[in-house]
């Protein structure tokens, strides 16, 4: 709880308008796009760099817990607050700062939505190619926090390939920047990958410089459509193995394609086992070239048909498709839970028959998804939460699949991070050395620990 | 109270928050209450019984547009907007209508009385007279003042047409019998023209969209059953519409209020087979060699009630294509609400202009000088925030009353 004396003072950074306390503002706050929900004490809306930094000055010395908050959007609680205390939303903070077309770089504020942005600098012939499937929801300051994955991996890395700085409020209230606006800078330690991905627990975003790259020239949709999930995660391995680089490669299941054809009716082939979707970018001449030999490598592993797209529309629409896939999973049950291991992208078909293997002995309904290019799983879990029984089946199966992901050499996860929904397997993957190392880290940018407290480095088992 | 599948509903919300960008309401406030997934968490709460209605929660329930962007955008299919058309009769029920709200129930409940578009008016100037006088609010707000006689006084019931080719119901409503008559003088020039003969029936009432989104669905069912009984005459099978919300009342809100109320949705059922938008008649029609140029620069807004309620969207665009010389360019995101949607300009006048000044914005970049609009609270909500009396605002069936010259 907060002390009394406390509120009073938030207000008076912020204005009443944008410190919330309403039981309705609060449960507002209380969830994201996991299952667990806490309730916060306060949520606080800042304007600019400068309330935040009063803000933590404040929560310092006051001892008061502060969770910072994007679009809410995150799969494992690591935007609410797991200990009570304010949540520091930036939904506000939204303002596209530069766009630099001469050095290729930009700056913008933690709230604006990825999407937002690419469309910005692609007005400009300028790309910004991270592209989480929640692009359209969740804000550059989350995405960098989380050091956020999505469908562009294969070929263009995840966001940390392309921060350059940061400005961030340390727990103490005292701004600080890190990198540069030049491409290349070795002074120091990299703080700027040190807090991508850091889960919000060491210090406050509150502006972001990233490259940027050029436009690619034109882009063509692919959809190769199997009989068998088999033999799509094969597709998979031996186009990444022949040196082919596509700029996504996404591999569905039936479940998921229904759902997402009874959503947008774009004629998706519902009786097809898998579908890949496949993106090639690049200069006209080669996306053509590119285009054939990916629909004839996908159809000489067993495709029974590959549809190019016709139009930057058609490539549009099934993109739109592929983002609403976990919304659209809700038609199937109320619940789902997203694994997000990653496996060495030759296992994928081994690993995808593993799922389907640890679903069916559990009792889980499991519809299958993946950033296939990158190894990416991600097997959705379709449940009831309210269903306690059925609840515990599921999280069986995914302490078995996270055993299997292990034993191969894979990771825990490849981009949704780890928050409470992972963090008891954590010390499965990070040594004992490393953990404390990472605590040690904790300790030097927040000696009080009152930044998201109860994240990931906390759970011990 | 709140039928069981509608209950149901709150599940299928996954939290994904796709709806949060495209929401009009959201992109201004910019936090989470006002937002389509922090009104459905909130409900999904109250149903659970884990927290009360509250006027809190009311204040958020009609931070709304009711503009259906949420539903049309929802990867799981969410019926948000039933949801909260649910909920907000559920809270009127259980806190009380505030006053304001119930004398507007009375007004549009009672066809005797000063129609309800006079009676926002004046509430309205009542509510802002403080801070602006009466006249001057008047000579600044653009919209044009009430008509002296009413559309149903200016026209017979029966408008035949030279060589009948077929006859019309016509449901005038509200804002055009009493505001707008050109419009509907306009409606009944062109479907005579074409020979189509048009009744306006005797005694038709208010469609009761303003009531029953504003929660007043107990008393909308006056207004519903007594059109129903009006308009499902045996005599004619096509019903039309001008005005974008008493449209999707007809076709779509009747029956599915009707359902959800546990009433008899049979008749609303015909009904909507029967009922069609102006610009629907219009399109395949023998138009063509009539019109004469109308040199202008138009613009069209999609009205949310014809849009994404209706799927009208192709229609109006082709009819304006069809006057000569008439140049249709199309703005920045004409599907966005403009501001205008449920009664948000009333209940929350700052947030209803802040969310046109986008539409505004996309409208002067066409340099259009004629906004054409098929919903008169489109229709007022850009006029008064356009501020510009150069840019005409004008119904798709005015321009084309007006190509069909004077002959």
């Amino acid at each position: 709880m907060l002390s009394p004396d406390v509120l009073p003072k938030f207000i008076s950074i912020v204005g009443p308008e944008r410190c919330k306390t309403s039981r309705e503002d609060l449960l507002a706050y209380s969830y994201d796009a996991y299952v667990n929900e806490f309730l916060p004490d306060a949520v606080l809306l800042p304007k600019d760099t400068a309330e935040v930094a009063e803000i933590m000055k404040l929560a310092s010395a006051q001892s008061v817990f502060v969770t910072p908050r994007g679009a809410g959007s995150g799969l494992g609680s690591g935007s609410l607050a797991k200990q009570g205390g304010v949540v520091l939303s930036f939904s506000m903070m939204n303002r596209i700062l530069e766009i630099n077309t001469a050095n290729r770089y930009a700056v913008v504020e933690p709230g604006v939505v990825i999407g937002e942005f690419q469309r910005a600098v692609e007005k400009l012939n300028l790309f910004y190619p991270p592209d989480p499937g929640s692009a359209n929801v969740a804000t550059m300051g989350g995405s960098v926090v989380m050091n956020a994955g999505g469908m562009r991996g294969v070929k263009y890395g995840v966001t940390r390939d392309y921060v350059l700085g940061l400005e961030v409020v340390l727990p103490s209230g005292e701004v600080m920047q890190t990198g540069a606006i030049t491409a290349k800078d070795v002074t120091g330690y990299d703080l700027t990958r040190l807090i991508c991905g850091s889960e919000g627990t060491l210090a406050l975003v509150t502006k972001v410089i990233v490259r940027l790259l050029p436009k690619p020239k034109t882009k063509r949709t692919l959809q190769a459509i199997y009989n068998s999930l088999d033999e799509a995660g094969n597709t998979v391995a031996r186009i990444i193995e022949a040196g082919i680089l596509p700029a996504t490669l996404e591999l569905m299941d039936k479940t998921i394609i229904k759902s997402l054809e009874d959503f947008l009716h774009l004629g998706l082939p519902l009786d097809a086992a898998a579908v890949l979707l496949i993106d090639v970018d690049g200069e006209p001449e080669t996306v053509e070239k590119l285009a054939n030999l990916v629909a004839d490598f996908c159809k000489g592993q067993g495709a029974r048909d590959v549809r190019v797209s016709q139009s930057e529309k058609e490539n549009e629409q099934l993109w739109v498709a592929r983002r609403a896939a976990f919304g659209a999973i809700a038609r199937v049950r109320p619940t789902c839970i997203i694994e997000d291991a990653t496996v060495p992208v030759s296992l994928l078909a081994s690993a995808i028959k593993k799922i389907l293997e640890v679903g069916e002995r559990n009792r889980v309904q499991i519809a299958v998804l993946a950033h296939a290019g990158d190894g990416n799983l991600h097997p959705f879990f379709l449940c009831d939460h309210r269903d306690k029984e059925e609840m515990a089946r599921v999280e069986k199966a995914m302490d078995e699949l996270v055993d299997y992901a292990m034993s191969v050499g894979g990771t825990l996860s490849g981009e949704h991070g780890i928050g409470i929904a992972k963090s008891k397997y954590l010390p499965r993957q990070l040594s004992p050395a490393s953990l404390s190392l990472m605590r040690g880290i904790k300790k030097t940018f927040d000696p009080q620990g009152i930044l998201n407290p109860g994240s990931f480095l906390e759970h011990r088992a | 109270m709140i039928a069981k599948e509608l209950k149901e509903e709150v599940y299928k919300c996954i939290k994904c928050g796709i709806c949060l960008t495209p929401c009009p309401v959201y992109n201004l406030l910019r936090f989470e209450g006002a937002s389509p997934r922090g009104r459905v968490q909130l409900i999904k709460k109250i149903l659970e019984g884990k927290t009360e209605l509250s006027e809190n929660f009311q204040s958020l329930l009609f931070t709304c547009l009711l503009c259906e962007t949420c539903t049309a955008n929802c990867p799981s299919g969410l019926k948000t907007d039933r949801l909260m058309k649910t909920m907000r009769s559920v809270i009127q029920e259980r806190l009380g209508t505030d006053r304001a709200k119930k004398m507007l129930g009375n007004f549009l409940r009672d066809r005797r009385r000063p129609p309800f578009f006079l009676f926002c008016e004046r509430t309205r100037e009542n509510l802002i007279s403080s801070r602006k006088g009466r006249s001057e609010l008047l000579a600044d707000s653009g919209i044009p003042r009430p008509s002296s006689k009413t559309l149903r006084q200016q026209v017979p019931e029966v408008n035949a047409a030279s060589e009948p080719r077929g006859k019309v119901l016509y449901f005038t409503g509200c804002a055009t019998n009493y505001v707008y008559p050109n419009v509907g003088k306009s409606v009944i020039k062109v479907l005579n023209r074409l020979g189509v003969e048009v009744i306006l029936p005797p005694g038709q009432m208010c469609c009761g969209l303003p009531l029953f989104q504003a929660g007043g669905r107990e008393e909308a069912l006056k207004n519903i059953r007594e059109n129903l009984k009006l308009f499902n005459r045996e005599d004619a099978d096509t019903v039309v519409v001008d005005c974008a919300a008493c449209g999707a009342a007809l076709k779509k809100e009747y029956f599915l209020l009707l359902e959800e109320m546990g009433e008899d949705a049979k008749p609303a059922e015909e009904l909507a087979k029967k009922v069609v938008d102006i610009s629907q008649i219009l399109v395949p029609s023998d138009l063509g060699g009539l019109l004469k140029p109308v040199p202008v620069r138009v613009t069209y807004h999609d009205p949310c009630h014809l849009g994404r309620s209706q799927g009208v969207r192709e229609e109006p665009r082709n009819l304006l294509k069809r006057v000569p010389q008439l140049e249709l360019v199309e703005m920045a995101g004409a599907e966005a609400c403009c501001g205008g949607g449920a009664a948000l300009p009333w209940e929350h006048p700052e947030v209803a202009s802040g969310i046109s000044r986008n539409k505004v914005q996309s409208i002067r970049e066409t340099r259009a000088t004629v906004v054409a609009s098929g919903c008169p609270w489109c229709r007022r909500q850009i006029a008064e925030n356009l501020d510009e009396k150069s840019i005409r605002l004008l119904h798709p069936v005015e321009l084309i009353a007006e190509a069909l010259g004077d002959t």
